[in-house]
């Protein structure tokens, strides 16, 4: 009872949004008329006290493990659940059902739900200290995540995209799963640090093969979450055919939560207590293929994202190019690793939800998701025009951006590790990258086209949220060391027993 | 033989027999039968296993829950005239690529399975429902409360997406 | 005497007959029966491993939440392809090429 206490008083967040999860659910259920208003306070405010818990946590540095090893807090894990929440936060802050077109008419009271269920599992998931916590959060992220997909129900490309997530999704962490269970053969245990301790004392090379066919098996359903290579050809698709407030949450919280649990699991299982060297489980080196995904993937998303016109499987592709930077932090798996990934993705949450929420509004006023239908934005709505090229050269990377700030400390990481050519590689996918981003921005402002078409009239709270977006994407460089010093007290990885 | 030996080959007969009808069979309505049976066939697995708490949960939920439901999709999902006569399946160089990645696949995990020295502790079967009932309420608490939020968003959500469009 | 290779060759069985039906079945409802395989397939594995190698019911329980999962994931899939059904008049995956490339 004590001990179920004490767990209680670490699991502040997950209270938090669980409460606001019920209260939607029992609100939607009285037919009352001022039940869409009382389901956003509802919703907003349990996503604002779970923030505050959250920073709370980080601050106290707490270490332990909570309900019997199922979940561990530490500092790292704070961190992450900081970014998932305060994300989540801004997503339903900015993106509201009277700024997207695609949400008209449909029920609010389920999308509310559904955007707190997906914040409830992926704090789980990101502090999973137990196989079965592990297994049951990643598919609670996941089934949110088709559930939400499908939210737009008459819509054939949606209700295409959300099947092929579900079987592609159910697939990926079902083979998953046969890993997961030969993990648990070895150990004994269903504890991530138990196995670790298992491999740390010693694997007969009879069995090195059964650690190698299980550590691939589970690097699928992470890399699948994360929209790695191969496992991301689910990504442009489901991207375009999700509502675009969908897609912008589903482009930052799953992904935040998959390389959070992909750090602790390599962290907490696979590399050595303590020092964090990916050797404990032989003869290969682990480091060497997440690299090798993390270049496939970047080039991937990179190269596909070229040609294309549609904004929404841009952004996608987009997307998929930044997991591959990304995982350059785990792959260095070091404490500026760690770092870089913390800094990387808080500066991605802003670029990402700032150019969803363009082309979301873009789609308000003009129906339209295609590039070529962008000319003359310029001039017809410039706040908004800037407000993108701010987003942009963020995604980018160049300074002052933030996005720039979260390159910088990624490849610092692997520098540091002496990883010289992937750091190339990298460079030159970033540079790569620069042509799309670029491209969007000469059709918005340079291109001719639209002439005869009149100003965009964008609500003052649209308006508002395009200059707070675009502020975050600059202002944080003048707040680098503030910045730095909190991600630093961070590093606290605690591998609980 | 003993007869624990026959018990275990029948069931395991059943069962991948089954498995590969499910896979192989052209028409939709087979497959889910022979479903109904690979189910079956697990379960009798685990009886031998000594988990018999899971059996009982196999059997409620896997054949009577999930493959009702996959019945009801089936059937719904049928087309009044078609008979599945088409193959969908291909002639045989289509088949090639997966069934040598699935032949692939089973050597590579089945000579795993049998190289490894697997230590550990046997248990020997025992009632396993008090146990594990136990652990529920125990080690295994946040799982178990999770796994109910779990199923109230699939609920929430299946309605939703199912129901014909209402008023906002 | 059975023991613990037999039931894990079992599972792989189980495994291989799943991904072969991923890879070959254009049917949704077909592709849904075999991720239920490869569910079942470790399903098998960790009762076995709980019987032989673990000593604790820790596989069991792990194996009782899967099917949970299982439940919700195919109630939700089935939701989808009813609707996808109801648009599209066929269940097939084929069909669902509006998106490409």
């Amino acid at each position: 009872m004590e001990a179920l206490q004490r767990s209680l008083a670490l699991f502040g967040p997950e209270i938090a949004v669980v409460a606001g999860l019920l209260l939607v659910v029992v609100v939607d259920s009285i037919g009352a008329a001022w039940r869409n208003a009382a389901m956003r306070v509802v919703t907003l405010a349990s996503l604002a006290v779970a923030l505050g818990l959250a920073v709370d946590l980080r601050a106290a540095g707490a270490q332990a493990t909570l309900f019997s090893g199922m979940l561990v807090v530490d500092p790292l894990g704070a961190a992450f659940k900081v970014i998932l929440i305060a994300a989540s936060l801004l997503t339903v802050l900015a993106f509201t059902f009277r700024n997207s077109r695609e949400l008209h008419g449909l029920g609010q009271g389920e999308l509310l739900a559904l955007v707190l269920s997906l914040v409830l599992s992926s704090l789980l998931l990101a502090a999973a200290n137990d196989l079965v916590m592990l297994y049951l959060a990643l598919e609670m992220v996941s089934i949110t995540s088709y559930v939400m997909v499908a939210y737009l129900k008459g819509d054939r490309m949606s209700n295409e995209a959300s099947l092929k997530y579900v079987l592609f999704g159910a697939a990926s962490t079902g083979t998953m799963l046969y890993g997961l269970s030969f993990l648990y053969g070895m150990a004994g245990t269903t504890a991530l640090p138990g196995i670790q301790e298992f491999l740390a004392g010693g694997v007969p090379e009879a069995n090195r093969f059964a650690i190698y066919a299980a550590t691939l098996l589970v690097l699928a359903g992470f890399g699948f979450k994360i929209a790695a290579v191969p496992f991301h050809f689910w990504c442009p698709d489901v991207y375009q055919g999700a509502a675009t407030p969908v897609t912008a949450l589903l482009s930052v919280v799953p992904k935040t939560a998959g390389l959070a649990i992909a750090l602790r699991f390599f962290y907490a299982s696979l590399s050595a207590p303590g020092t964090g060297a990916w050797d404990l489980t032989g003869s290969i080196d682990w480091g060497r293929i997440v690299m090798l995904v993390s270049v496939l993937t970047m080039t991937a998303g990179n190269v596909a994202a070229l040609t294309q016109t549609n904004m929404k499987r841009l952004l996608a592709y987009s997307s998929i190019a930044h997991a591959g930077y990304l995982l350059m932090g785990v792959v260095a798996l070091s404490e500026n690793g760690a770092r870089g990934l913390l800094v990387y993705l808080g500066a991605y949450v802003f670029m990402n939800l700032g150019a969803f929420l363009v082309v979301t509004l873009v789609h308000l006023h003009e129906g339209t998701f295609d590039l070529r239908d962008y000319p003359g934005l310029y001039r017809r709505a410039p706040l908004l025009t800037i407000a993108m090229a701010f987003f942009l050269l963020s995604l980018v990377g160049i300074p002052p951006f933030v996005g720039f700030l979260g390159k910088l400390y990624v490849f610092g990481a692997i520098i540091e590790q002496g990883m010289g050519l992937y750091a190339v590689i990298a460079a030159a996918n970033a540079a790569l990258a620069a042509y799309y981003y670029f491209r969007v921005l000469k059709v918005m402002t340079i291109d001719a086209g639209n002439e005869d078409r009149p100003a965009l009239k964008l609500a003052f709270a649209d308006q508002a949220w395009l200059v707070l977006f675009a502020l975050a994407n600059v202002l944080p460089l003048f707040f680098w060391s503030g910045i730095d010093a909190w991600a630093r007290g961070a590093l606290v990885l605690y591998a609980g027993r | 033989m003993t007869p624990e030996a026959l018990v275990f080959w029948v069931f395991a007969l059943v069962t991948v027999g089954s498995a590969a009808v499910v896979v192989l069979s052209r028409t939709l309505i087979y497959g889910a039968f022979a479903l109904l049976f690979t189910f079956f066939g697990v379960a009798g697995l685990y009886v031998l296993l000594g988990a018999d708490f899971l059996a009982a949960t196999q059997l409620l939920i896997y054949v009577g829950g999930i493959l009702v439901l996959l019945l009801f999709g089936v059937m719904l999902t049928h087309r009044i005239n078609d008979l599945d006569l088409k193959s969908e399946l291909g002639g045989l160089w289509d088949w090639l690529g997966p069934a040598s990645v699935a032949v692939g696949l089973f050597v590579i995990l089945s000579t795993t399975a049998l190289k490894t020295k697997w230590q550990g502790a046997a248990r020997p079967p025992a009632p396993t429902t008090g146990d594990i009932g136990r652990l529920f309420l125990g080690k295994f608490l946040l799982p178990f409360e999770a796994a109910s939020v779990l199923l109230l968003v699939a609920l929430v959500g299946a309605a939703m997406i199912v129901r014909r469009r209402r008023d906002a | 005497m059975i023991s613990l290779p037999h039931y894990l060759v079992v599972a792989a069985a189980l495994f291989s007959l799943g991904v072969l039906g991923l890879l070959t079945r254009r049917n949704a409802v077909n592709v849904l029966m075999s991720i239920e395989l490869i569910l079942n397939s470790a399903n098998v594995n960790l009762v076995a491993f709980s019987r032989f190698a673990a000593g604790n019911l820790g596989g069991q329980v792990f194996a009782v939440f899967v099917i949970v999962v299982a439940a919700a994931e195919v109630a939700v899939a089935l939701a989808i392809v009813l609707t996808l059904y109801r648009l599209r008049r066929t269940p097939n995956l084929d069909a669902a090429d509006i998106l490409k490339g």
